[in-house]
């Protein structure tokens, strides 16, 4: 007993008695995220947005948005008409409220489809290498050496417009990418020995993955994807832009940026406005995919 | 301490032999190695690096696939187990690595690193179960039990190393491979972990496969003592025998170059041997160490020499000594 | 030791601290020590103890945002160190002192031929305007002193193994004949075979050159080997300073933590079943405790070890800073 006493840094006092049930580990992440100022403002944002996208409804009818009015043409802001008004004198604050689902959607979406798809392949394929490896990096080089506008332009055109396609064919251009960087950082993660030592445990492969390759590659998902939000978002408006999405009359974010760019010098709002709207979404959803990866790791907990 | 080997060694391997492929051919990172750990004892395997010590200790414990050979776990060979059985054999035979930094997944809490064992093989009845016994295996390897809720990177490399250790011994192994578990600690804190490695040995009976570079700690913690150079054993002899009577020209220049902290030590002789390590890819035939040996005759040039018995209990692989004449 | 007539590095007080917003770290707590000319001085203490902040202070390399001399003056050939601008700094710097650093594989330029990377050291100090072939001629004398031949200058870090690596920089420290050389762990990245070519050729080079030479190591055996003099930190203090024989005479005065790390060392000659290490950790630089920062982990310690920093003993040419020399014979105490 000397001898457990010598080995031993600090005898155990009855406050060390074991309460391993710790705070559930959602409930700190929470907690040291409601510390990180500019994540929180990030996703009041995000909830405001989301918000308004989901009650456009009830703000002003979609009618109200595709109402055209010849006499507003370009209007400025002023009270009756808060954003001014468009080409053809619709509303432009209804054509941003209902433009938002349109854009929200396939922003987020595209997106989680992209995590979805492209962590797992990205995390299959380092994780077990080999031919796997060999044969899925060198299908997806091809893939991305068709450019990607023209790529998805094609998967619209085959399967005709529709938001659902769009999504897809969104998704599709997106995945490559996003295999690649998983992967490069999956084969960082299974080259520490932790990854050997759960292996000489008896750990599978599917319990080595879920348990210690994804937890240790969340940071980098995470801000990957809620980057991608932003550009997803781009991306549906150049397509629709090109004429393959979303119909014209239809109100999308970035399909109200394109048609305000004709009047930029004009009547600037219509640029400016949908714009700022496209900005504050992506802004905001980076600062809270930072602010997830920092509440996420443990290392920087104080 | 007696002499005798018991009957029945613990662990055993037979001709082991684990290649690479890599873009320049096969390298041989352990070649041909046979060795026999008696129960409760330990075996120090030193050498320096790339000579393929830690390769030799994945290799028994299957983490990489052996090339050739048997790995005699009580008798059985392990390498005929199919996936089941091995996850079973994973009970039996651990590993302590190098690295208390990398060897610990920085996401996970201390309890659940130490627990994640006996999850997978649901040895204890329930997660509560498991926490308990993660408890005790705390104080075992003297870490305090508030550390629990902690993350590996709150701790310093020494209570790391605990947390290892206490992993290692959550299934109740019966042999464990340590990997340089002391290696990257400091000189007091070193001296920790090996008197709680020797204890915990006592106490369970553990047979050890120890593998280090630092040779006053192989003396300290041996029983017998494999010496490597470039994928074989070249000199095999039990730990006092060894460093009385080194008989291989490596282990000798080996020995002589430990700088000990004596100064009355400092005048001494020391037997620096030219030149570095070879390559262990698709190495020439002949004794590997030849081209830094100062005794190199022709004959090692040509002809690899057998690991074969010259004294009681003392195998030595050179030509040197194969008229059974001593150096 | 006779009062020699100038130090070629005196150190004097010195007090080191890193600042970030969260927190101080005092790396360093008044250190005083110096060198004579073409001598060795080692080192010792283990991670945490502020020896590679101290060579770092020598080479006016801290870290600048964080790093912040508090206190104390280096001394060097006779300049005031810490008071001197940068530009004259880069002339002391690789011409008067160099520094080799512990992993060899970092302090090589992978994508520049190995005698490139000295040739450079060379240029920046050629304030006699050497010639390309004087240069070029030097490079390969350098070379060839570390042991390598000159006629693999074109070839790449890569190419070459650890300890050749570790040769190269070697030579870039040495190319400009400085008076003072730091090395910070040269041979702990290094395989024991090697490490004896590596510590066999410093002290040759030593013996050869006059180079004097600050040894910073964890390792007693490689100070025993290789230092005249040595002073044992902890915590960022010196708490033992002598010669090597004051140092390494069992049967001296010691501090209870050079005792410590002795017998935390397994022998090679004797048969110990246990080791008798010092319990517990290094304090935490940022939260020092009061009195001796070794009293927590003390097996010795007395109450006054609690409040009291202890001052410095001296019995000829040891020093010892610990309360227990008080009661000693021949031990007097030292005026700061």
């Amino acid at each position: 007993m000397m001898r457990a006493e010598l080995n031993s840094e600090a005898p155990n006092t009855a406050a060390d008695i074991l309460v391993f049930k710790k705070e559930s580990r959602w409930k700190e992440i929470w907690r040291r995220l409601k510390k990180d100022r500019v994540a929180m403002m990030g996703l009041v944002i995000i909830c405001a947005v989301i918000f308004l996208a989901l009650a456009a409804n009830l703000i002003v009818p979609y009618s109200t948005a595709l109402k055209m009015n010849m006499k507003l043409r370009l209007a400025p802001p002023s009270a009756e008409h808060w954003f001014g008004c468009d080409g053809y004198g619709r509303d432009l604050l209804a054509r941003c409220l209902h433009g938002s689902r349109v854009s929200l959607l396939v922003g987020f979406a595209t997106s989680f489809a992209t995590l979805l798809a492209g962590g797992m392949l990205g995390a299959l394929v380092g994780y077990v290498g080999g031919k796997l490896d060999d044969l899925v990096m060198r299908a997806l080089d091809i893939f991305s050496s068709i450019p990607d506008t023209l790529f998805a332009m094609a998967v619209v055109a085959a399967m005709g417009p529709g938001i659902l396609n769009i999504c897809i064919a969104i998704s599709l251009t997106n995945i490559p990418g996003f295999v690649r960087m998983v992967r490069s950082s999956v084969l960082n993660i299974a080259e520490q020995e932790y990854i050997e030592a759960s292996r000489a445990g008896g750990a599978s492969v599917m319990h080595i993955l879920s348990r210690h390759v994804l937890p240790n590659a969340v940071g980098t998902l995470i801000v990957q994807t809620t980057a991608n939000v932003a550009s997803m978002i781009l991306t549906a408006a150049t397509l629709s832009f090109l004429g393959l999405g979303i119909n014209p009359p239809q109100p999308e974010w970035g399909a109200l940026v394109s048609e305000g760019k004709e009047f930029l010098r004009t009547a600037p709002h219509l640029i400016l406005i949908p714009g700022f709207m496209i900005c504050a979404a992506s802004f905001a959803m980076s600062v809270l995919g930072d602010g997830l990866r920092d509440a996420l790791d443990p290392r920087l907990r104080t | 301490m007696t002499q005798e080997t018991p009957a029945a060694p613990l662990l055993e391997t037979k001709n082991l032999k684990k290649y690479f492929k890599v873009r320049e051919g096969w390298l041989h990172a352990v070649d041909d190695v046979s060795v026999t750990i008696a129960p409760r004892k330990t075996l120090g395997v030193v050498g320096e690096s790339g000579c393929g010590k830690s390769t030799l200790g994945r290799t028994i414990l299957r983490l990489l696939d052996a090339t050739e050979g048997q790995i005699l776990f009580k008798g059985q060979n392990i390498l005929t187990y199919n996936r089941k059985e091995m996850r079973e054999m994973r009970k039996k035979m651990q590993i302590i690595f190098q690295d208390p930094y990398s060897s610990i997944d920085p996401r996970m809490s201390v309890a659940e690193i130490i627990a994640e064992y006996m999850l997978i093989h649901k040895t204890c009845s329930g997660r509560t179960a498991a926490f308990q016994r993660t408890a005790e295996l705390m104080d075992t390897v003297g870490l305090a039990r508030r550390y629990a809720g902690a993350y590996p990177h709150e701790l310093d490399g020494g209570r790391r190393q605990r947390i290892g250790i206490a992993r290692a011994l959550s299934l109740d192994p019966e042999f464990i491979v340590c990997d340089e578990p002391v290696s990257a600690l400091d000189v007091s804190i070193q001296a920790q972990i090996l008197n709680l490695l020797m204890d915990i040995q006592e106490d369970r009976g553990l047979t050890y496969l120890f593998i280090t570079h630092d040779l006053s700690v192989v003396k300290h913690i041996s029983d017998e003592i494999a010496v490597m150079y470039l994928g074989q054993c070249v000199e095999y002899a039990s730990s006092d025998t060894l460093f009385e009577n080194p008989m291989h020209p490596y282990t000798q220049a080996l020995l002589s170059a430990i700088p000990e902290p004596d100064i009355a030590m400092r005048g001494k002789k020391i037997d620096i041997i030219k030149g570095e390590v070879a390559s262990p890819i698709d190495p020439p035939a002949g004794c590997r160490f030849a081209s830094r040996c100062r005794h190199a005759r022709g004959v090692c040039r040509e002809k690899a020499p057998a690991l074969a018995l010259r004294e009681e209990g003392h195998l030595t692989a050179c030509h040197l000594h194969e008229g059974g004449c001593n150096l | 030791m006779s009062k020699p007539a100038v130090p070629l590095l005196r150190v004097k007080n010195l007090s080191v601290e890193y600042r970030s917003d969260l927190e101080t770290v005092k790396a360093v707590n008044g250190i005083s020590f110096f060198l004579k000319k073409s001598e060795t001085f080692g080192l010792v203490g283990e991670t945490g103890a502020g020896k590679t902040t101290t060579a770092l202070t020598c080479m006016r390399l801290l870290p600048e945002n964080t790093g912040r001399v508090t206190g104390g003056e280096i001394e060097f050939e006779g300049k005031k160190l810490l008071n001197l601008p940068e530009s004259e700094m880069q002339k002391i710097r690789g011409e008067r002192m160099a520094m080799i650093f512990q992993d060899p594989m970092t302090s090589l330029n992978p994508v520049m031929p190995v005698g490139e990377q000295i040739e450079e050291a060379l240029k920046l100090h050629n304030e006699d305007n050497k010639t390309k072939d004087r240069i070029q001629k030097r490079v390969d004398e350098v070379l060839s002193m570390v042991g390598i031949p000159a006629s693999r200058k074109c070839e790449y870090p890569h190419q070459f193994s650890g300890g050749m690596k570790q040769r190269v920089v070697i030579a870039m420290a040495l190319v400009c004949e400085p008076a003072l050389l730091i090395a910070d762990e040269p041979t702990t990245a290094l395989d024991v075979t090697i490490q004896a070519q590596i510590i066999e050729m410093i002290r040759e080079l030593r013996e050869r050159l006059g180079t004097a030479m600050i040894m910073i190591t964890h390792d007693l055996g490689i100070v025993a080997q290789t230092c005249d003099n040595v002073a044992v930190m902890y915590a960022g203090k010196i708490i033992e300073m002598g010669t090597a024989e004051d140092i390494y005479l069992l049967s001296a005065n010691h501090h209870p933590y050079t005792m410590g790390l002795f017998g935390s060392i397994p022998n090679l000659r004797t048969k110990a079943r246990r080791l008798t290490p010092i319990p517990g950790l290094m304090p935490d630089p940022t939260n020092l405790p009061e009195g001796c920062s070794f009293s927590p982990r003390c097996f010795k310690k007395t109450s006054v070890c609690d409040e009291v920093s202890p001052g410095v003993y001296r019995n000829g040419t040891h020093r010892i800073s610990c309360h227990l020399l008080k009661a000693e014979n021949h031990w007097e105490a030292e005026r700061q």
